[in-house]
């Protein structure tokens, strides 16, 4: 892979750091008025998606990380593995359950994903912004309420829980921000 | 206001105060016969009079501390100058080839009569909030758990692995600085006005050296380094010296050597008077005060 110096960085660059492949989020050039430049570097690493500040001589340089973002639909999870498809080349990637982290509890059959894949092997994957997901359980509401006080736990089919008004029951669908884990509406 | 009228007025706010304190505004040239010796500052050269046969090598000032020692030299007193600086390889979000210094002197002060004196002229700015004053070796210590003044190179590059950072450093100051802009800096960003004071004797620059300590400040605002003061070197040979240590370091790792600046030192011939100055950058400056 090709190796790219400090000024060349640029926010959203994928690059390799201690064997994993990061993201550049923000990149600073200081320059102490009495010493040489440095570049302070805010990093997320694709792979355990934290973020870390690292700080270069002006000048060094990173190996560039072999990362593409891929649209797949999700087809269907056997337990172990979740299996997606790029519908474009219809090629079909299967997805080890300790890659998935919070998406697990926001997948829909078909629905579109982004699949982030390091050296063809898929990291990461981002469900869509909002999904339609169903109540399988959550208390009764209360009657005469309805002016909302801060709502109720409610499980969904996928298994997370996501706080909803007191008015909704068992059986309805509703939509979640999968960004925040928070009830969006009915559908 | 449009920002050409907000920095208009920061010009004339700081010539108010200024000028209310007695101080002389004085201009001196830019196109200098000398570059700076300064290690990791670069001159613009420029060539002059070529056409007419008496092509000259120049080179624009990169600040105009020399030329203004020399008026204090002379007796000039208390000077201020605001001003346009070059600085060659300088490219970023916050640096630039040309900016705008406000550079002034006072005799008889030290650096923490200077320091006040900068934190009123902030507040005549409109610069409110509370002045945080800390030594380079309590910002190192609160910071970064590191005894800066007391911890050798070797040392140094042992803690500065264990942070992950790069130790290919010909000299222990550069280290200091990569570390104090890794663990110190961002720290920094929560403190609108802060002075860092008394700078590691490596790091002196053109400031007075007592034992380990330099007598040399910087100014941060919201963790963006804004000015550089010091408790300045007097006589002909204290220059000579920084000088001709800083021309061997631009050598060590391969950057032109120049000659020194003679015209300078013979000035020196009569001391400068004890003063302290400071160097203001006044984009900077702008952009923290103007901030929302």
């Amino acid at each position: 892979m090709a190796n790219y110096s400090t000024s060349q960085f640029k926010n959203g660059m994928k690059l390799m750091l201690d064997g994993n492949p990061c993201s550049i989020v923000n990149n600073e050039i200081v320059k102490p008025g009495k010493g040489q430049a440095f570049n302070r570097v805010k990093f997320k690493d694709l792979i355990t998606g934290k973020s870390l500040i690292k700080t270069f001589k002006s000048g060094e340089s990173l190996e560039s990380a072999d990362v593409m973002e891929l649209d797949m639909q999700y087809l269907y999870n056997d337990g172990s593995v979740w299996n997606f498809m790029d519908t474009e080349s219809f090629e079909q990637h299967a997805i080890d359950d300790s890659s998935m982290d919070d998406a697990r509890g926001y997948l829909v059959e078909q629905d579109m994903c982004t699949v982030v894949l390091w050296n063809n092997n898929p990291i990461s994957v981002t469900p869509p912004i909002h999904v339609m997901l169903e109540v399988v359980d959550t208390d009764p509401g209360l009657k005469g309420d309805s002016a909302g006080t801060g709502g109720k736990p409610a499980t969904m089919n996928t298994g997370v829980v996501v706080q909803v008004p007191l008015f909704i029951g068992i059986g309805e669908v509703i939509k979640v921000d999968t960004r925040t884990n928070e009830y969006a509406g009915r559908s | 206001m449009i920002a050409l009228q907000k920095k208009a007025t920061l010009f004339k706010k700081i010539r108010e105060f200024f000028d209310a304190q007695g101080l002389t505004e004085v201009q001196t040239p830019s196109l200098l016969n000398t570059p700076t010796t300064d290690v990791y500052i670069d001159s613009i050269a420029v060539v002059t009079n070529k056409e007419i046969g008496q092509k000259t090598h120049k080179y624009l000032h990169t600040s105009p501390e020399l030329e203004m020692k020399k008026l204090l030299s002379q007796g000039s007193g208390d000077i201020y100058q605001i001003c346009q600086v070059f600085r060659d390889n300088e490219i970023g979000e916050r640096n630039f080839n040309e900016f705008t210094l406000l550079e002034y002197y006072r005799l008889d002060f030290d650096i923490y009569q200077l320091m006040s004196d900068i934190s009123a002229l902030l507040r005549h700015l409109g610069i409110h909030d509370e002045v945080v004053k800390m030594s380079y070796a309590q910002a190192f210590n609160q910071f970064g758990k590191i005894d800066i003044l007391n911890t050798d190179f070797e040392s140094l590059k042992r803690i500065a692995l264990t942070h992950d950072l790069n130790i290919d450093f010909e000299w222990i100051e550069d280290l200091q600085m990569l570390l104090f802009v890794h663990l110190v800096e961002p720290c920094l960003k929560d403190l609108p006005v802060c002075f860092i004071y008394d700078y590691p004797s490596e790091q002196s620059a053109l400031a007075r050296v007592d034992g380990k300590i330099a007598h040399r400040f910087e100014l941060y605002l919201s963790g963006v380094e804004v000015g550089n003061g010091y408790d300045e070197l007097q006589s002909a040979k204290s220059y000579q010296q920084v000088f001709a240590r800083e021309n061997a370091k631009r050598q060590q790792i391969n950057k032109p050597s120049f000659e020194l600046d003679l015209e300078f030192l013979a000035c020196l011939e009569k001391p400068l008077p004890k003063c302290s100055g400071v160097a203001i950058g006044i984009e900077r400056l702008a952009s923290q005060l103007f901030a929302t």
